[in-house]
């Protein structure tokens, strides 16, 4: 793998896509994507309009053919066996660098699919939460700009109060403006952006994640150009569902992830995984997700009875009071929780009495045992906040005159704990990293992600983190206040060629010298299941 | 620009000026919670708006006698993996004249106060602490609607 490394690293072809990218044209073409980009709302599960911008992209500008195009713009993925995930279709967009290995008289295949390596950043974004709740003449992201000397915004209506923002043509290309010149400014750090006239650019995604989500198709798009030739395929995709209720939608579409069954079919033989949302981890936070429905019992007599929305509160005011197993034991696996969502159906016309309410709540530990403890002790407080409120008519559980509770919706995020670090995805993006100077050692860190990496890690295939993305400064990730100034381009293409680097190691590269260099892993992906095909 | 403004002191100016709203035996209030928010996990200790909100709420059933008030709605988040930036409790009042009435918006005021108190102390956090440069609080507001 270090030989490897090392003439792929220096192979003339991806040096010259890597010069390619190092021009100040290049830089800004991948700013003005980025903003493009970045300004179509993209709810998780309701991705379908960027992924919709992507598909046309990349057929009308990024050289690919629709043949190369992996994904529908109706969600489905030819050869999937999971094309529906909670009842949705998923908008991934995929595209393919076809390698070599098909054509070879002695190719394996699992079920008609050769392998292949997945590169994969998410397109869905924390906010806005729901397409539907945007104006119908103001469908789109609004790019704002504020001065470091301005406080960070307290409010969303300080933020939609800013009056500096980014402008749009009618084609959704940016505008090149003076505010533009403000925004595109590059600086290493907060501190030189404020001494340097930087500004906040507040925008939802810009640090989860569609910097790097954007650069993968820059890269897509470079690899075609230049004829970079792999071995197995690569499949560069923008993946949905890594957000809010996503419940990972778009990698349990690739990775045949069935969630009742807790096991993945890896139906297109993906054999080697990495994401581009950074980490560089090899252990995966676990998550539960519930979301609770509290259902009000019909009025009788016009006297008054339980209320859903205060069944829902003194459930949300008892969790709200828990501690996490890390917060009341001293060195226990961090564990983490919050009810992030609730809303009620409204009172039908004339009357007071709600309906129902529902609360979401997340619960995540690097560990299973205490993530099992939070589960413990938040689930049964869901029927306690029910009770309570019962409890204060008279009412009994469970009877048709007290407040009900349903089960709406149920989310997992598989964990894993790493037993071995010794696999190719992680060899790979250690020693990429070492080959261009950004690591001195090949040490993995202990810490866990809750990241779209879950799925391959819990269905067996290797996997590992790096990002695109160049800032200077951010904060503000799935906040209303989200926000970047922009880094160092150069970064980016850094980061580009140590991914190009990485995935070429494991799918194996046709150099320009003539030689190949052998895929590092062989051709038949794991699994935890298998494709009913 | 708005500012949130503690809502003792917002109901405190409402009341002065008389506003006819109030004038009144039964209206709608709503009560606001803004806090920082974030990722669930990667921000986890900040506050919750939405965590204030529900507080709110039980310390309203404690304060208000019952059949004065009807909640409406509680809403608030963004996402089930985010610590939820917004809180919104809407309730209908009930009294028997105007100043009952005040009495009542008096009382949900102070419980929205004291329910995003409850949040910030939680979690350790107070008036003037920043995070990301953020404001770190809860802060609550009370608005006839």
């Amino acid at each position: 793998m270090v030989a490897a490394a090392e003439k792929i690293a220096n192979d003339p072809q991806v040096l010259a896509l890597i010069k390619d990218q190092s021009t100040d044209a290049a830089a800004k073409a991948r700013w003005n994507q980025f903003l493009e980009l970045v300004r179509i709302p993209s709810p998780s599960r309701q991705e379908n309009l960027k992924a919709a911008e992507i598909h046309r992209r990349m057929v009308e500008e990024w050289g690919f053919s629709p043949s190369e195009v992996m994904t529908r713009a109706d969600g489905i993925i030819a050869g999937s066996d999971t094309n529906i995930v909670d009842g949705l279709p998923v908008y991934n967009a995929c595209v393919v660098i076809t390698g070599s290995y098909s054509g070879r008289a002695d190719a394996q295949h699992y079920k008609g699919q050769f392998p292949k390596v997945l590169v994969e950043g998410h397109i869905d974004v924390v906010n806005p939460e729901d397409l539907n709740q945007l104006p119908a003449n103001d469908k789109f992201n609004h790019i704002k700009l504020q001065p470091y000397a301005q406080p960070v915004v307290a409010t969303p209506e300080e933020l939609a109060a800013i009056p500096t923002e980014l402008s749009f043509d009618a084609r959704g290309r940016i505008v090149e403006n003076d505010q533009y010149a403000t925004a595109s400014k590059v600086f290493a750090n907060a501190k030189e952006a404020e001494a340097g006239g930087g500004v906040r650019i507040y925008v939802p995604g810009y640090g989860d994640m569609m910097p790097s989500t954007s650069n993968a198709f820059v890269l897509a798009a470079a690899m075609k150009k230049h004829h970079i030739k792999p071995v197995y395929d690569i499949w560069i995709c923008g993946t949905a569902g890594e957000e809010g209720k996503g419940n990972l939608a778009g990698m349990k579409q690739l990775y045949g992830f069935e969630q009742k069954l807790g096991t993945g079919s890896n139906p297109l033989n993906i054999v080697a995984n990495f994401g581009l949302e950074g980490g560089g981890v090899v252990n995966f936070l676990g998550s539960y997700r519930f979301e609770m429905k509290f259902k009000a019992p019909l009025p009788r007599g016009g006297g008054r009875g339980p209320s859903a929305p205060e069944a829902m509160a003194a459930a949300i005011a008892k969790i709200a009071d828990v501690k996490t197993p890390s917060e009341l034991r001293e060195g226990a696996p961090r564990t983490t929780y919050t009810v992030g969502r609730a809303s009620c159906e409204p009172p039908p016309a004339g009357g007071t009495v709600v309906p129902s309410c529902s609360l979401e709540v997340d619960m995540r530990s690097t560990r299973k045992d205490p993530l099992e403890e939070i589960r413990q002790t938040i689930e049964p407080m869901f029927q306690a906040g029910a009770s309570a409120e019962n409890a204060r008519y008279g009412r009994k559980d469970g009877g048709p005159e007290g407040i009900t509770l349903e089960l709406m919706w149920y989310g997992l995020r598989p964990a894993f704990v790493a037993d071995s670090v010794d696999n190719v995805a992680v060899h790979a993006g250690l020693q990429s990293g070492i080959q261009l100077g950004v690591l001195t050692s090949p040490i993995v860190g202990t810490g866990s992600g809750s990241l779209n990496d879950n799925v391959p890690a819990n269905t067996g295939i290797p996997t590992y983190q790096f990002t695109l993305a160049s800032s200077a400064a951010g904060a503000g990730g799935h906040a209303f206040w989200e926000w970047g100034t922009r880094g160092a381009p150069a970064t980016e293409v850094a980061r580009m060629h140590r991914v190009l680097t990485a995935a070429l190691i494991v799918s194996g590269f046709h150099a320009a010298d003539g030689t190949v260099v052998q895929p590092a892993i062989g051709p038949i992906g794991k699994r935890t299941r298998e494709v009913a095909r | 620009m708005k500012r949130l403004i503690y809502s003792l002191a917002f109901v405190a100016a409402i009341t002065a000026t008389g506003t006819p709203a109030f004038a009144q035996q039964s209206g709608n209030l709503r009560v606001e919670f803004q806090g920082p928010g974030g990722h669930s996990s990667g921000a986890y200790g900040r506050v919750s708006a939405l965590h204030a909100a529900a507080r709110a709420v039980i310390l309203i059933q404690k304060a208000l006698p019952a059949g004065s008030y009807q909640i409406t709605n509680l809403t608030g988040g963004n996402s089930v993996n985010s610590i939820a930036s917004d809180g919104l409790i809407e309730l209908k009042l009930t009294a028997a004249n105007a100043a009952a009435y005040q009495t009542l918006v008096a009382a949900v005021t102070k419980a929205a106060a004291e329910g995003a108190a409850a949040e910030n102390a939680f979690r350790g956090v107070k008036a003037g602490d920043l995070t990301s440069g953020a404001p770190a609080t809860v802060r609550s507001v009370v608005r006839p609607f």
